[in-house]
């Protein structure tokens, strides 16, 4: 499927950004040349072959369990520290329910 | 003492051994050099010298006391890549969305540094969360090449290796997703590896792209990286990626023979698009390797073509979603203008990333969209499974696999950042070892004739770091490379 602007505005919605018009264009055409070079995956026979999501899914993976004991963590002011708006150690936000 | 900037790891470890040096006299001389030359490189973002010269006098004060045991980092000025967290220091992976984070806690490779009392001198600059291969994605500004300022230094961590090429640090600590330290290893003239998938912890590295990110140490020689990486290896319990097997002892891999050693040449590493000069001086390395007594056979990668495709598909998959997490909630930067949370979250993000970064978001968010997920998201991570084969196979026959690091020189500043697809491109001998979750190090091997470096890169089995170090050190020691000047 040809990537025009529109196409791109879909995918802006999907990804939470905002693409000004010009933008747009030219990331069409950027888009376009890179989907075009992916296709060329298309030639490789796939049907038996297993997707890899870990890389060393053919060594032996394990993963180590622990005591479920508390453990120290981050107080809620370090934690806190960073947002850009809070309110006694909480995250403040846009109002959400009308 | 004013030269000290110039010594290896190895030469601060044996003057601080034999008392020739204070810590203060290291970190001083450093320090110096970086407020001389860095205005021209840009490598670091963030300078924490008053952090560094406490530490030294710190050191020198437990010395005098009788109270200090020497571990193999102790005193030793580092730089960490501005994508890896460091408590208290402001961390931006270049991305103006980070521009005022304060971590509150270290990664663990920090902590493990933090512990051997390294001196850490700053934050290193890199392409925008270490999208891009040249550090010209830096949401702040490029980082130059110490050996031709017009030229890149690579990416995306061009800041840590060009600080290390240019004598600002001894040793730097990159991250490597598709060749993030390799590549400007390369271009830079140093030494960089990315160990396994799993060789040591992730815990505090800032995620692109989790099925492919490590992080790796950068230095002069192939001793001083096995030296850092002997520091940061292990388990982690905070990474449940991270490997639960005992360390090897890489240092003492330095020095040993290599005749018993069998290497590979992918024949598919030298068609079109190798630019002749560094086909030639990787040839003669081969040379060089073959005098030390290994066996040099042609091997086959069939899948090699595909691997652009496969790592441009699954890495903006993966950074996709490992960048939703910055909505201007948490930490970061939040738009003034917005009335709603969707058009907060919008705003924020837009007015955030740089344009690399917001590319890579909407490819990754395409490829893994409803009616497009199996044609381009699950045949990649098929196709990756090809790749990986390829590399099991090949290493059924030979040790280490041996060819070029980059197809090309250094490039200029400016010669691509308007063909996303030609700067992806410059990745292809790097980014298959990420796909396979393979070892991999790239050394200088030559300079051209207007005085670049050229890399070359081994690639080994997982785990075996080790015997990557081994052959890299005899190679380094049989060639004896003589350096140019710097430029800085």
């Amino acid at each position: 499927m040809p990537i025009d602007s529109r196409e791109v505005a879909r995918i802006a919605v999907l990804a939470k950004l905002e693409i000004s018009e010009q933008d747009s264009q030219r990331f069409a055409l950027q888009f376009q040349q890179i989907l075009d070079y992916f296709t060329q995956l298309e030639n490789i026979p796939t049907t038996d072959i297993q997707p890899t999501y870990h890389a060393l899914e053919t060594q032996p993976l394990e993963t180590p369990l622990r005591e479920d004991q508390a453990d120290d963590s981050l107080s809620a002011e370090d934690v806190m520290a960073n947002a850009p708006s809070s309110v006694e150690n909480q995250f403040r936000v846009p109002k959400v329910i009308e | 003492m004013n030269a000290l900037h110039v010594f290896s790891i190895k030469q601060l470890r044996n003057a601080i051994k034999r008392r020739e040096v204070s810590f203060r006299e290291i970190a001083d001389s450093f320090l110096h050099r970086i407020t001389e030359v860095d205005s021209k490189l840009h490598s670091f973002l963030t300078i924490d010298a008053e952090s560094a010269l406490a530490q030294a006098d710190e050191l020198d004060k437990r010395r005098s006391q009788g109270d200090l045991r020497l571990g193999l980092m102790t005193g030793i000025p580092l730089a960490i890549k501005d994508n890896i967290i460091t408590k208290g220091l402001r961390t931006t992976c270049a991305s103006r969305i980070l521009e005022n984070y304060i971590p509150p806690y270290d990664a663990t490779v920090v902590r493990k540094l933090r512990n051997e009392k390294s001196l850490l001198v700053g934050k290193t600059n890199c392409d925008e969360f270490a999208m891009g291969s040249s550090t010209e994605n830096s949401g702040f500004r490029p980082t130059h090449n110490p050996w031709d300022l017009d030229r890149v230094p690579g990416g995306s961590s061009g800041g840590s290796a060009a600080a290390v090429a240019a004598r600002l640090v001894p040793g730097a600590l990159g991250s490597d997703t598709g060749g993030s330290i390799r590549q400007p290893a390369a271009f830079c003239g140093t030494v960089g590896l990315k160990p396994t998938y799993g060789r040591l912890s992730r815990y505090g590295l800032v995620a692109f792209g989790s099925s492919l990110d490590q992080i790796g140490p950068i230095a002069n020689s192939v001793r001083d990286v096995a030296t850092i990486l002997q520091v940061l290896a292990g388990w982690d319990r905070r990474d449940s990626t991270s490997a639960h097997r005992p360390v090897d002892n890489y240092v003492a891999e330095i020095g040993k023979d290599v005749f018993d050693l069998k290497l590979g040449v992918p024949a598919e590493w030298f068609g079109s698009g190798l630019d002749p000069v560094v086909e030639n001086a990787v040839k003669s390395a081969l040379n060089q390797l073959e005098g030390l007594g290994c066996k040099l056979e042609e091997v086959h990668l069939p899948h090699t073509e595909y691997a652009i495709a496969t790592y441009y598909i699954i890495a903006p998959a993966e950074a996709s979603s490992n960048l939703a997490r910055y909505d201007g909630v948490k930490y970061g930067h939040r738009t003034s203008s917005h009335q709603t949370l969707q058009e907060m979250y919008r705003n924020t993000r837009s007015e955030g990333f740089g344009e690399e970064v917001k590319r890579r978001i909407m490819i990754g968010t395409y490829v893994l969209s409803s009616g497009y997920y199996d044609a381009y998201f699950l045949k990649a991570s098929k196709v990756r499974t090809l790749i990986k084969q390829d590399y099991l196979d090949a290493f059924e026959k030979v040790d280490v696999l041996v060819g070029p690091t980059t197809p090309s020189l250094p490039f200029r500043l400016g010669e691509k950042t308007q063909d996303p697809l030609k700067m992806y491109l410059s990745d292809v001998y790097t980014v298959t070892a990420n796909l396979a979750g393979i070892p991999g190090l790239s050394m200088p091997c030559s300079f051209s004739e207007e005085g670049l470096p050229i890399g070359l890169q081994l690639l080994g089995p997982h785990f075996q770091e080790g015997r990557l170090l081994r052959l890299a050190h005899a190679l380094e020691t049989e060639l004896a490379l003589e350096f140019p000047s710097l430029v800085v």
